[in-house]
């Protein structure tokens, strides 16, 4: 059995009360107060310590009619755990394993920080933890009260130098609970749950919406092609992928292997050649 | 709900924001490094097997090679550790074998190499005496066309390690970065090599040294060449701007050409040997410096690249 998240990007309102439910269960430290001026969007990506990211795309355009037109785009991104994930393919200590959720989960004792599934995954989706900075100063939290800064570092801080990603919410799931940010989530624009089912449920949501005159596509509920495969956690979007941040054509990382791997061969054997050949001569 | 996504141009990709999907590499001089020397190791993998054994100054070349690779070997790891987020887990690398992973291979390769090449060195020893005689047999014949192997896989597998991940400019060299990861690091060994005779005084092996020097550089230029034309747009953070300036000056011309045009002085004119022998630690430093540079550039033109969302957005097939 395999549960995965299924974001109904219509449904979001932008509350980003997933990404207050997610920092708080998981205690991920604070991103620091920055003002980005890009819509309600203050958080601007995933990161090592930030699971869930709210993205707003505010759309105008005239319309034929000559009347001005206005949308609001709001999508809940998270780790996408690829059924080909390429951070799971590249992980060299095997930090990185599909757990019995089919959820992609990096052990944090395990991992050594060797950086090499940030590099690895086509979506941007993990990154370094930061070390624990008691003075703040790395998470602009500066002009902060002293005695608001966090006192101790949580669990995750104290992992820095590790990669961190989404869990799917290992601990949670282990005792039978719904994800914390599917959970918090008010409009049930995140729906968690069986994958076969979560698949159903969005192919007849685009077909509803299509009768009422929106067109909408599933991104991930299929192949998203390039050897990555379907997406365990897979979204329903009104506008192009790259509108929200999300690859048109992602490629997995290690299909580029074998080319790779014969090209270095065929330098290293004709150099191999050259080389007994002047070498041979007296 | 309007549906605006017609009324944008179709060939407009829209990015969120100009803000990057990818994330940039954490790497910095220690990888670069770590790069650079295990080209060079794995180059003075080959030199050692192909150094005839009956010839008294190649006799004297394989025994400067080995010793020198394992140092290298020995080294560079130390290096890789520096690069960790964990350092006290780098031995987590060992817990497993895994195909798929570059990294994890390459761990393993340089573990292997390391083994070889300190048997080699055993065997070196044991014949000069310093170790007692039967200990040749701590290195039986087949472990020195092993460490030749084991090198070609070293210097080779950094560039599958970077043209297989993510990142667009990488990727779009998925061939060439792997085959001019070997040239240079044989082109690297070759110079570092003949450098290392002519400290030694042992002159004669230098010219054969530096011919193999130039088939590897000829043949990176070569490979630079065609993967600047087969990456296009996805090459500019690598080939135009400041780092483009930078590969050009420092890898292409001051460490190849210049010691391309060198190297044929030497080869034609018969120079004394002191001048010979000025001529020789120019050519090599240059070709080490160009040896390093490339690797840095390719570095950070992957940093550059990551922070472009449409290049990200349509990978490099």
């Amino acid at each position: 059995m395999a549960n995965g998240f299924f974001t109904d990007t219509t449904l979001c309102i932008g509350c980003k009360a997933c990404e207050v439910a997610c920092k708080q269960w998981n205690e991920l430290p604070s991103d620091g107060f920055v003002f980005t001026g890009e819509s309600y969007d203050n958080t601007s990506e995933l990161s090592g310590t930030t699971w869930r990211h709210v993205a707003f795309v505010e759309q105008m355009a005239i319309d034929h009619q000559g009347e001005l037109q206005d949308r609001w785009l709001m999508s809940s991104d998270v780790c996408k755990h690829c059924t080909n994930a390429g951070c799971h393919e590249a992980c060299p200590t095997g930090a990185i394993i599909r757990n019995e959720f089919g959820a992609v989960f990096i052990q944090p004792d395990v991992c050594n920080g060797c950086g090499y599934c940030v590099v690895s995954c086509p979506f941007g989706v993990v990154d370094l933890i930061e070390k624990f900075d008691p003075d703040g100063t790395h998470y602009n939290l500066a002009s902060l009260a002293t005695s608001r800064l966090d006192a101790r570092a949580t669990a995750v801080q104290q992992s820095g130098g590790v990669a961190g990603k989404c869990t799917l919410c290992y601990d949670r799931q282990r005792l039978g609970f719904v994800p914390a940010c599917a959970k918090a989530c008010p409009t049930e624009s995140i729906q968690f749950g069986d994958l076969d089912e979560l698949r159903e449920r969005a192919h007849a949501r685009v077909e509803r919406l299509s009768e009422r005159g929106v067109s909408a596509q599933l991104y991930g509920a299929d192949d998203v092609g390039g050897g990555i495969g379907a997406l365990n956690a897979f979204f329903l979007l009104t506008d192009r992928p790259e509108t929200y941040n999300l690859p048109a054509q992602p490629v997995l990382p290690s299909t580029r292997q074998p080319a790779g791997y014969t090209a270095a061969a065929v330098a290293a054997l004709g150099l191999a050649l050259a080389g007994w050949m002047i070498f041979r001569n007296a | 709900m309007p549906d605006l996504s017609e009324c944008r141009e179709r060939d407009d990709v829209p990015t969120y924001y100009e803000r990057p999907l990818l994330k940039a590499p954490h790497w910095e001089w220690n990888v670069v490094t770590y790069l650079f020397l295990g080209g060079i190791m794995g180059g003075l993998g080959l030199i050692q097997l192909i150094a005839h054994p009956e010839r008294p100054q190649e006799r004297r070349l394989k025994r400067t090679v080995r010793i020198t690779s394992f140092i290298l070997a020995a080294g560079n790891p130390a290096i890789l550790i520096t690069h960790l987020g964990r350092p006290e887990r780098f031995l987590n690398m060992l817990r497993i074998v895994k195909i798929k992973s570059p990294m994890s291979l390459g761990v393993w390769g340089l573990v292997l190499y390391s083994g070889a090449a300190g048997a080699n060195v055993v065997r070196e020893l044991a014949i000069d005496g310093v170790l007692p005689r039967w200990m040749r047999l701590l290195a039986p014949g087949f472990l020195a066309p092993l460490q030749a192997l084991l090198g070609a896989f070293t210097a080779g597998y950094t560039g599958v390690l970077l043209s297989a991940t993510a990142n667009p400019f990488w990727g779009s060299g998925k061939r060439h970065i792997p085959a001019a990861s070997v040239c240079s690091g044989l082109a690297s060994a070759s110079a570092l090599a003949s450098l290392l005779s002519t400290f030694e005084g042992n002159h004669a092996v230098v010219h054969k040294l530096e011919r193999l020097e130039m088939v590897a550089g000829a043949a990176e230029l070569l490979i630079l060449n065609d993967f600047k034309r087969a990456a296009g747009a996805y090459g500019a953070p690598f080939f135009k701007g400041k780092r483009g300036e930078r590969l050009l000056t420092y890898t292409v011309v001051a460490g190849t050409l210049a010691p391309l045009a060198l190297n044929l002085i030497g080869q034609a004119v018969k120079l004394p040997k002191p001048i010979d022998a000025v001529r020789t630690t120019l050519a090599s430093a240059l070709t080490l410096v160009g040896g390093y540079v490339l690797r840095e550039s390719l570095i950070e033109a992957g940093k550059e690249s990551a922070r472009d969302p449409r290049a990200a957005f349509r990978q490099p097939r």
